[in-house]
């Protein structure tokens, strides 16, 4: 039993303290009772398949998730209760949501989670209004909502147990105004079809666990009559769909605790809503550590790649880094870190995905994890290598560069402190889309960094193509002319006038973010509460 | 045994094959150099595991999602 539950009854409810029963003893004893049928969701056979099945209940997974003893259900007595002739309650069975508080790290978060071992996590078990509750106590509390998501989805049953239909939706449920205002996180630990697949993908994290829990539209017994696609489960929305190709699920998890490690994770970089601050975690890593590799680990010839996830390792406070969305739009990574215990987001290209290019993949990855961190007023530093949006047919045919424009729109319409650090490159329509307009920010770049229109090597070609053609000895031409433009390319003619304000050793990098961070975290407080944005095309 | 197909990331050509048929290799080491954007782009192997098969030659034209090795493992 939840510890929560048990205290109060320890604390005032015991009968044997006082001299005579109490006048509602009975009452106070069927509640009691009830107590103990919630707890026991679908039965013993129900939770050994369960736990057969790699997972866990409903009630396992919340104690997992939260503070010990932190639990405050709501609801526990819903359900279908069984009565003898006289109407005496006999027994029940819960229904297939549990909902309530609790704490993270002493953070109030609300959970709501299914539970599979009652009906198979069937929609004849469950209590809307219980779910629909659940997300509205979580903005009155103005606290994190984690949907732990274990259902199978609608059932056709469900019209003779109502006698009638109903129109899809809940209109007391406000999916979009959560979004604005407290962390939303959706987990999928089982099949998760229609309104499960929305309650986890309508979140700002959502992970799944790989091989136990899928996420569709609809599952394969309705895929196979309805579009004549013979699938599993897991080929039609397992993680290999979601996570490692379309994107529609953050991260992924190996088991089921790893899933709900993320979470806490993912909120400890997080405000419980956009009127509060992130919260500072002092850090033991000192903020003049100036590591020596950053130096040289940009390589002098530019035909080479580099690790960026290495260089962010040798920037923020040791063990600070959490990635999201790592299989999706690889050639971007987004993450959170901290800074001399400052949580920021954190966005860098990465040179081994096409190049680090903005595809149309990781210009959507921009524009959501952009809009999370301006949400919730996260700080976010810029660590820039980009060759430009992706060329070629098959990136066209993708709209990439309306893509691209889109999170180009998305910076520029942001609230939040800003700091760009130049690795690399720079260049083309991406390169332009690298920090907001119109705000003071400061913009810090390394000796290895070049920028422009268009690179010399490439851009000499298209420019020079006649000359080129006509020349003798056309090799030496392009030689010679890259050899010409290249002399202008150094960042230290763009700092001359102005362009760049501030050329950096690359090993100075922590101490200067750690002094921005202060800075920052300064301007925040006047930023907080909703914010306000403009169409996008 | 299961096979994994490594696609390449970019369209562009096969500068150098780093492997060959029947070696062993681990996750993240380099199978193919190629050249794309004017770098020498890596691509990585997903797992570990046993070179089944090349499925492209150093100078071949590549588009994105086109397998160039199969690993068995």
């Amino acid at each position: 039993m939840d510890n929560n539950v048990e205290l109060h009854q320890k604390k005032d409810l015991d009968k044997t303290n006082s001299e005579h029963e109490h006048t509602w003893q009975a009452e106070l004893d069927e509640i009691q009772l009830r107590q103990q049928y919630a707890e026991k969701l679908g039965g013993e056979k129900n939770i050994k398949r369960q736990h057969d099945s790699g997972k866990l209940t409903s009630r396992e997974r919340i104690h997992s998730l939260l503070d010990e003893g932190s639990f405050h259900e709501y609801g526990a007595l819903t359900g279908k209760a069984n009565y003898d002739q006289d109407g005496n309650f006999i027994d029940s069975i819960p229904s297939n949501i549990v909902i309530g508080k609790g704490k993270i790290k002493k953070q109030k978060v609300v959970v709501s989670a299914d539970d599979f071992t009652v009906r198979g996590g069937s929609s004849e078990a469950a209590s809307p209004e219980k779910m629909v509750f659940a997300e509205n106590l979580a903005l009155d509390l103005q606290a994190p909502l984690i949907r732990l998501v274990d259902a199978a989805g609608g059932s056709i049953r469900l019209l003779e147990k109502n006698q009638s239909t109903k129109i899809p939706g809940y209109a007391q449920w406000n999916m979009a105004e959560m979004m604005g205002q407290i962390p939303v996180i959706g987990v999928a630990l089982g099949p998760c079809a229609g309104l499960g697949a929305l309650r986890v993908v309508a979140s700002h994290f959502s992970v799944m666990v790989k091989g136990t829990s899928q996420v569709f539209a609809a599952g394969p017994q309705v895929v196979a009559p309805g579009v004549k696609e013979n699938v599993t489960k897991e080929e039609l929305g397992g993680s290999q769909v979601h996570v490692h190709k379309s994107g529609a699920v953050h991260n992924e998890a190996k088991d089921e605790y790893d899933a709900l490690n993320q979470v806490k994770k993912f909120l400890s970089y997080l405000p419980s809503n956009i009127y509060k601050l992130p919260a500072r975690i002092p850090s033991s890593d000192p903020i003049d550590r100036c590591e020596d590799e950053l130096a040289s680990i940009i390589p002098r010839d530019k035909r080479k790649v580099y690790k960026m996830r290495k260089v962010l390792e040798l920037i923020f406070d040791k063990d600070s880094l959490f990635e999201m969305r790592k299989h999706y739009g690889r050639s971007t990574i987004t993450m959170f870190g901290r800074i001399n215990g400052y949580p920021v987001g954190i966005m860098a290209n990465d040179p081994y995905i096409y190049g680090g290019s903005m595809s149309a993949e990781s210009a959507e990855k921009i524009e959501n994890f952009v809009d999370l961190c301006d949400t919730f007023h996260l700080p976010i530093v810029n660590l820039v290598d980009q060759p430009g949006v992706s060329i070629g047919s098959q990136a066209e045919a993708k709209g990439t560069i309306k893509k691209a424009i889109r999170a180009m729109m998305t910076l520029s319409q942001v609230n939040i402190p800003w700091s760009t650090v130049f690795i690399r490159r720079s260049f083309g329509v991406a390169g332009a889309a690298y920090a907001p307009r119109g705000r003071a920010n400061v913009r810090y770049a390394w000796p290895s960094a070049h920028w422009g229109s268009i690179p010399v090597e490439g851009g000499v070609e298209a420019a020079f193509r006649k000359e080129l053609g006509n020349a003798e000895d056309p090799e030496q031409k392009l030689k010679d002319l890259i050899d010409y433009y290249k002399r202008f390319e150094s960042p230290l003619r763009t700092a001359e006038r102005f362009g760049i304000e501030e050329m950096i050793d690359p090993r100075r990098t922590r101490p200067i973010l750690a002094e921005w961070v202060e800075e920052a975290y300064d301007q925040l407080p006047q930023l907080v509460g909703p914010r306000g944005r403009t169409m996008r095309i | 045994m299961a096979l994994t197909e490594v696609t390449v990331e970019i369209t562009g050509s096969i500068w150098k094959i780093e492997v060959s048929e029947g070696v062993q290799v681990e996750e993240d080491d380099t199978l193919i150099i190629m050249e794309s954007m004017k770098m020498e782009i890596p691509l990585l192997s997903p797992v570990s595991g046993t070179v089944k098969e090349l499925k492209v030659k150093e100078g071949d034209s590549v588009s994105e999602g086109e397998v160039a090795v199969i690993i068995e493992g």
